[in-house]
């Protein structure tokens, strides 16, 4: 249900967080990052370059890893077996390297990676009952609704009802395993390949295998490129850089 | 037996509605009909909390959060903190104010300015005198 709620009513139980201030003024969160950042590179507890290297790590990332290493799955049966067997090493078959940027990889996300296979009996969803956690180097950041309280708690207990307000709605038969991250492990899902993508190349493969896929909240289609439309609250100063934060498509 | 979309007004009231402790009185003399009604029907709920849909939606990363995820996790990269007290102390451990009063990165930035005072990195005047120089930078009174 992408429910009839209107967001303008009064009883609206996000008003509050909407009140957007003046764009051209700062808020309070932004001057407590300067202040933050600043008194840390003058106290010498990082430097500027440090921060910098990070930033641009942190603007590299996103879903486009994921999919590739669903394409590579779906297409050749031997990476797939190593992919579910040790899939930070198989992730360094594409390129990608769960020790950057630091050498032994981001300080939260470690580098404990597996990757769930669903099969025509069992689906699997991820979920951060804690916080948030969530496979940033071959997914990105995650979106803002996968930290909210609602999806975390819902999830564990509505699994199929929670899916089915995503649209996505799984036969009885289906099992459901909701798979909770934490700061050790972080999952993925390997959603199974599509009727109707048959020769496909890995390249037009990668392509179907939205974010959303990947999390467990939506199936690949043949038709589909992108996750489904979704309401978008635009940032009053968003990330200037690349498409790091921008969700799937 | 309300309407689909009746019951959805009432639950999105349901949600609102949580006991009135900090209230010095503590008993309503009247309830409102609408009130009366989502008492009737109420949502699921977890620990007093609604447990009903919302609406899924995106929020475009702002500037700031990105950078705030950066800046927590450099001073992880360089052992100013460990992940222990960034998670469970910093970022959650908060009360309910707090957690659900800021948005998701300023939880993170807030542990960060309390966890640089609390270890003696910087003091809370060096803090404060910084926020305010920064306000003053941007023009912000």
């Amino acid at each position: 249900m992408q429910s009839q709620h209107d967001h303008d009513h009064a009883h609206d139980a996000n008003a509050a967080h909407r009140a957007a201030p003046m764009v051209d003024e700062i808020s309070d969160f932004e001057v407590l990052e300067i202040a933050v950042r600043e008194l840390a590179i003058e106290k010498g507890l990082f430097t500027a370059d440090e921060h910098r290297r990070f930033t641009e790590w942190a603007e590299s990332i996103g879903p486009a890893a994921g999919s590739r290493l669903v394409a590579k799955a779906w297409t050749d049966p031997a990476f797939k077996a190593r992919l579910l067997a040790d899939a930070v090493a198989a992730c360094r078959e594409i390129g990608l390297d769960w020790a950057e940027p630091t050498g032994t990889g981001t300080p939260s996300d470690y580098m404990e990676f597996r990757v769930l296979e669903d099969t025509p009996n069992l689906h699997h969803v991820i979920v951060c009952t804690l916080c948030s956690c969530y496979p940033r180097p071959v997914l990105g950041h995650s979106p803002y609704w996968y930290r909210s309280p609602n999806y975390r708690r819902r999830l564990v207990r509505w699994p199929r009802q929670v899916l089915a307000e995503f649209g996505l709605q799984l036969p009885p038969e289906v099992e459901i395993r909701v798979e909770d991250s934490n700061q050790k492990h972080r999952f993925m899902v390997l959603p199974m390949r599509p009727p109707g993508t048959e020769g496909w190349t890995e390249e037009q493969l990668a392509e179907i295998v939205t974010r959303d896929c990947m999390i467990g909240v939506a199936l690949p289609r043949p038709d589909r490129k992108a996750d489904d439309p979704r309401p978008v609250q635009p940032a009053r100063r968003p990330v200037e850089s690349t498409s790091a934060n921008r969700a799937a498509g | 037996m309300p309407s689909r979309i009746d019951l959805r007004r009432l639950y999105d009231t349901g949600a609102q509605l949580a006991p009135a402790v900090h209230q010095p009185q503590n008993w309503p003399y009247e309830v409102p009909h609408d009130r009366f009604e989502a008492y009737m029907w109420p949502p699921h709920d977890v620990a007093g909390q609604a447990d009903i849909p919302v609406r899924y939606e995106e929020k475009e990363e702002e500037e700031w959060e990105l950078k705030t995820y950066v800046t927590c996790e450099v001073l992880g990269w360089k052992g100013i903190w460990n992940a222990e007290e960034r998670r469970r102390r910093g970022n959650n451990d908060l009360g309910l104010s707090l957690y659900y009063g800021f948005p998701y990165y300023g939880r993170w930035i807030w542990a960060a300015a309390r966890m640089l005072v609390d270890k003696n990195h910087v003091s809370l005047t060096e803090l404060l005198e910084k926020i305010a120089e920064v306000r003053a930078r941007y023009g912000k009174s």
